[in-house]
């Protein structure tokens, strides 16, 4: 048989194939322009551009945090010759192996995708960050040895004092989580760690501008990409004036210097935060750029007095004494004393400190009587409502628990700084937990009348108590922002929250206040401030680990309060020694500048109160 | 003295002019896809051009020692050949896997794939074989005897894996095809084993490698393109994937039609116009029902035949390599972007992956345009069909055996390696013969050519080398 013919069919694929694959690359080549565009699309680079965060300023204008030029060391591997590690480490005067170390760091945080490395040689990577001018002074004209590097200018925070490192706190590369989450992101890119960074990152980052770019075969840029039509300019981020006072600010740190604790301070009329101290607490320009926090971010952490826990918001504290306040409120809205009810001093009862008995309110907070205020609450907690003790019990702790949290107490007080804590105000579901439905009355809860046993709250809560009394009944939440942009505050911050106390009742507390600074007897004389009539409480609260705790909250001027504020004081004993003084003068110092008793301050300057720390 | 001349009169020099043009323009592509400028040395040894250069000088010098070589000793050593390929191709499966592929034996940066040369090993037995005297591939010995040949590499290849190469194993199916081979015994065999039925032979059995050729490509087709889009021409009727392939069975149809009109007798026009007709249903029938068998597949094995077919999404998830491939294709033009100036298919910015080797085609077509493109199909076909003619002229069946295997090997690679860089095939990583980098490849071919070559300068015996 002959088959030769056969090789028609061979021949006949041959050619149809090519003809095919011809019209094909015809088609693709010359008719069809799409294909033009997306090779475009593919070979053109985005490079982003961040705009500079925006500036913060205090309450009086005065420049807070702004940014200052840096330089990033960037490579391109692909464009990397004959790479000299030993004298690249020379140059930037890090150990020979960092240069090894950083590369394979690189790759690592690529990440990797279906088994390949999602690093790739012809693109741009940090190599250092954060380099100063002073520095790069010295690099850039050693870099020319080191093809494939090249620096970058970009912007760094900096902070122009070394205080309020808790509110502003500090900004640093984007975590890998949030650059797989979040597309604004990617991985290099700075974010809001801790405090106002974090919780206006969104106004404070702006809007990244791209600009597109086309590049040839070197990989050098040829053009703008379609005449830059899709180009999107960067928006520099937003600028807040923050509520906070800096000169008042360092100088309450300054006070608290060598002590642990911290200082709240608010203008009552408008919830703004004029300061927020917390002690021990450090300069901001520590954390600023990657090698300054890999280097001093784990000393803060590890030291033991805690620097970066902000005190403030975070730290939750039984209030002892300045609870005594909120109880009498409370009692009086509740009909359940007057202002002129009187109780006796039975130190049977609860332990007290020889006074005259307090024949009223006003009084009772004058010498801070505890059976006083044991039967003040008893009475709100035993109503006489229900038959059994152990019902009646529960049915007034929950009216207690509501009026608690009317003042902002034991819920969430929505600050703008990130990370608050809502402190502890117990309910009957609490104590049902532990003592069992009807298994406890007023007798096993007794300690809260005093502010101490479960009920906690954090120093902005006791400042905001403060608020409450000098606005006779109303409070604005704290906040530390005035105004973002030129548009004001957040508009939350602008909502007045009404107590389910009236204001009618504030009147013989804050007398009581009064005179517990002004009257001989009442137990915070050192909280005098001359020409300014100022209403306080203090508080010292039992401490099971150590020495007790110092507190004290105050307002003024009386009639016409400015500044409402309080002072926690670790380890520091009675309220009136330490936290009164402290007080005193920080409402001087805002409300006329100088200070006029040199040496109460002086001595509240060279005192230290650290607790000693158990080894471990 | 005299056999030299000889040797020098008979060899085909259209031949070696274009193998040698191929290779000079490989070498070109090379260089601009391996190196962002001209500024690297030709001849430096440790890039990518000086390697080939030197690949390309030792398949020189392997050709000349074929060219005078005495066939006789070719002869004699194919079985020893063979089976030392067989022994290298088990031997690597023991060597450490380089992307996954056990294919390699490697020296520094230099490698040797024994697959490259067992498709010379392979298309020398079965040439040997089928040019017995005692050997019919009408019988039912010699046609499974003749299979195993070519089944006992394909096997060990795809252990490799390396499912390209096992491919390419397949054009030897139409190098038996013409010769003649027949599956009808067996199948006339199966349905006789039947009580009470009894034929003598089937049309598919005859023909069945150009059946399964058709049916394998229209579906392999009908997968690559489910996706894409096409506008009927002149119109804005939008045909999606199948479809485009059915409307183009439909336009054969009718140029079929129209040429039966002209060339046919009256007499036989119904037979054959139904003959197409009939043809034209069935292959409709067998893209659609590929199509709706795709679609009704659970995901996972859908992922699994994309994943095969080289359809799988690429790192950064916005397209596909084959997608970036056809960008550096399509975005070259009429005249191409110029020598060293691919933006897509640029060694720097490595848009296209394994574009050296695999995809040295989009270097190719981006920098050279259509001209470039289109230059080399028509090289490449016309090398094919001058392989076809002169293994036509052959008095000698191992000749004419070889010579349609090579053709055939490289026509599937010509066709699989073009067609997936421009959204025709899978992707299927396999070189596109003489200017895709690597010296395992080159080499192969080369030997392989150089071995045609020698075979051709000796037509004139009818039993060469025997």
């Amino acid at each position: 048989m002959n088959f030769e013919g056969r090789k028609i069919f061979i021949i006949f694929f041959i050619v149809a194939t090519s003809i095919i694959y011809s019209v094909k690359l015809f088609h693709m080549q010359v008719i069809d322009n799409t294909w033009s565009e997306r090779a475009a699309f593919i070979s053109e680079t985005r490079r982003e551009i961040i705009p500079p965060r925006g500036v913060m300023f205090d309450r009086n204008g005065k420049k807070v945090v702004s940014n200052s030029p840096y330089y990033d060391l960037r490579f391109i591997e692909k464009n990397i010759v004959d790479l000299d590690t030993q004298a690249l480490a020379k140059l930037l005067q890090v150990h020979d192996t960092f240069i090894r170390y950083r590369f394979d760091e690189i790759v690592k945080q690529q990440g990797i995708y279906k088994g390949k490395s999602n690093y790739q040689k012809a693109r741009e990577y940090t190599f250092i960050q954060g380099i100063t001018k002073e520095e790069i002074a010295r690099i850039a004209p050693e870099l020319y040895r080191f093809p494939g590097f090249y620096e970058v200018a970009t912007s760094m925070r900096n902070y122009l004092y070394p205080n309020g490192a808790n509110i502003l706190g500090y900004i640093a590369e984007v975590d890998k989580e949030k650059v797989d989450n979040d597309p604004y992101y990617r991985s290099g890119d700075f974010i809001g760690k801790a405090g106002l960074e974090r919780f206006y990152e969104e106004e404070l980052r702006g809007q990244k501008g791209i600009k597109y770019l086309l590049r040839n075969a070197a990989n050098n840029t040829i053009q703008s990409f379609d005449e830059g039509r899709m180009d999107t300019m960067a928006i520099q981020g937003k600028n807040l004036t923050l509520s906070i006072d800096i000169d008042l600010q360092a100088y309450g740190e300054q006070l608290m210097k060598n002590k642990l604790g911290c200082i709240v301070a608010i203008e009552p009329a408008t919830g703004e935060i004029l300061a927020l101290v917390s002690s021990p607490s450090y300069d901001p320009n520590l954390l600023v750029g990657r090698q300054n926090i890999s280097a001093n971010y784990p000393k803060l952490l590890l030291d033991p007095y805690m620097p970066l826990f902000p005190r403030p918001t975070q730290a939750e504290y039984p209030p002892g004494s300045v609870f005594k306040l909120i109880q009498a409120l409370i009692a009086m809205q509740e009909g359940v004393i007057t202002a002129n009810t009187g109780f006796p001093c039975t130190s049977s009862i609860v332990g007290c400190h020889g006074h005259a008995p307090a024949g009223n309110v006003s009084s009772a907070v004058k010498v801070s009587c505890n059976p006083y205020f044991y039967y003040t609450t008893k009475k709100i907690i035993e109503q006489g409502k229900k038959k059994s003790i152990f019902e009646d019990a529960a049915e007034g702790l929950a009216i207690w628990e509501r009026y608690m949290h009317s003042f902002g107490l034991g819920v969430k007080l929505e600050t703008d700084i990130y990370g608050i804590r809502p402190g502890l105000i117990p309910n009957p579901a609490f104590y049902d937990r532990w003592y069992g439905k009807n298994g406890w009355a007023f007798k096993t809860i007794r300690s809260i009348a005093i502010g101490q046993g479960e009920v906690k709250l954090t120093p902005l809560q006791m400042a905001n108590v403060a608020a409450v009394i000098a606005n006779r009944g109303w409070f604005i939440t704290p906040h530390c922002v005035k105004s973002i942009g030129d548009d004001g505050p957040h508009p939350e911050y602008l909502i007045k929250n009404k107590t389910m106390v009236d204001s009618v009742h504030f009147a013989p507390v804050i007398d009581g206040m009064r005179r517990v600074i002004e009257e001989p007897g009442g137990t915070g004389k050192n909280a005098k401030v001359p020409g300014i009539t100022v209403c306080g409480k203090t508080g010292t609260v039992e401490n099971p680990h150590g020495k007790d705790h110092s507190v004290f909250i105050a307002f003024a001027p009386m009639d016409n309060p400015q500044i409402a504020i309080a002072v926690f004081t670790e380890n520091a004993g009675f309220g009136g020694t330490w936290s009164a003084p402290i007080t005193s003068l920080m409402i001087e110092f805002y409300l006329k500048r100088e200070i006029s008793d040199k040496a109460k301050e002086q001595r509240i300057l060279d005192a230290v109160i650290l607790p000693t720390l158990k080894k471990k | 003295m005299r056999k030299d001349q000889n040797i020098a009169q008979q060899t085909d020099f259209l031949l070696l002019g274009i193998y040698l043009l191929m290779v000079v323009f490989g070498i070109v592509n090379i260089h601009s896809a391996s190196n962002a400028s001209f500024d690297v040395s030709i001849f430096d040894i440790g890039n990518n051009t000086g390697k080939q250069i030197m690949w390309f000088g030792f398949s020189l010098f392997i050709g000349l020692i074929i060219m005078v070589f005495d066939l006789k000793l070719v002869r004699a050593s194919i079985y020893p050949a063979y089976l030392v390929v067989l022994v290298l191709l088990v031997a690597v499966l023991f060597m450490p896997p380089i992307n996954g592929q056990k294919s390699w034996f490697g020296v520094g940066s230099f490698g040797i794939q024994p697959a490259e040369f067992a498709k010379i090993t392979t298309a020398l037995v079965l040439a040997d074989y089928i040019s017995k005297i005692n050997v019919k591939l009408q019988n039912i010995q010699s046609v499974i005897f003749a299979n195993m040949i070519i089944l006992l590499p394909g096997i060990l290849i795809l252990l490799q894996p390396d499912a390209g190469t096992l491919v390419v194993f397949t054009a030897f199916l139409f190098v038996m095809y013409r010769e003649g081979i027949t599956y009808d015994p067996i199948i006339v065999r199966i349905i006789n084993s039947y009580p009470g039925v009894r034929i003598k032979n089937t049309w598919i059995g005859s023909n069945f490698i150009p059946i399964l050729f058709v049916v394998v490509i229209l579906s392999l087709l009908t997968l690559t393109i489910r996706e894409s889009e096409i506008f009927v021409p002149f119109t804005l009727i939008p045909l999606r994937g199948k479809f485009i392939i059915v409307a183009f069975i439909g336009v054969v149809f009718i140029l079929y039609y129209l040429i039966i009109q002209r060339l046919v007798g009256k007499r036989d026009r119904p037979k054959i116009l139904a003959l197409g007709l009939v043809s034209g249903l069935l292959l409709s029938l067998l893209v659609l029902g590929v199509d709706y068998g795709f679609e009704n597949l659970k995901e996972h094995q859908k992922d699994r035949i994309e994943l095969a077919l080289g359809l799988e999404e690429d790192p950064h998830g916005r397209d596909y390599n084959r997608y970036r491939a056809m960008s550096a294709v399509g975005s070259g033009g009429f005249s191409g972007k110029g020598y060293h100036n691919a933006t897509v298919a640029s060694p720097v910015l490595n848009h296209v992956p394994e574009q050296e080797t695999d995809f040295i085609f989009c270097t190719l077509s981006e920098e050279w345009g259509f001209l470039g493109s289109f230059g080399l199909v028509i090289i490449f076909s016309v090398f094919l069909i001058r392989i076809i003619i002169i293994a036509e002229r052959q008095k000698s069946t191992f000749s004419r055996v070889y010579a349609y295997s090579v053709a055939m090997v490289l026509f599937y690679h010509f066709a699989i390696n073009i067609g997936m860089n421009i959204g025709l095939a899978p992707v299927i990583g396999i070189p596109l013969p003489f200017f895709s980098y690597g010296g395992s490849s080159l080499l192969s071919f080369s030997v392989m050519f150089f071995i045609l070559l020698k075979l051709d300068s000796e037509r004139g015996n009818m039993l060469v080398g025997e």
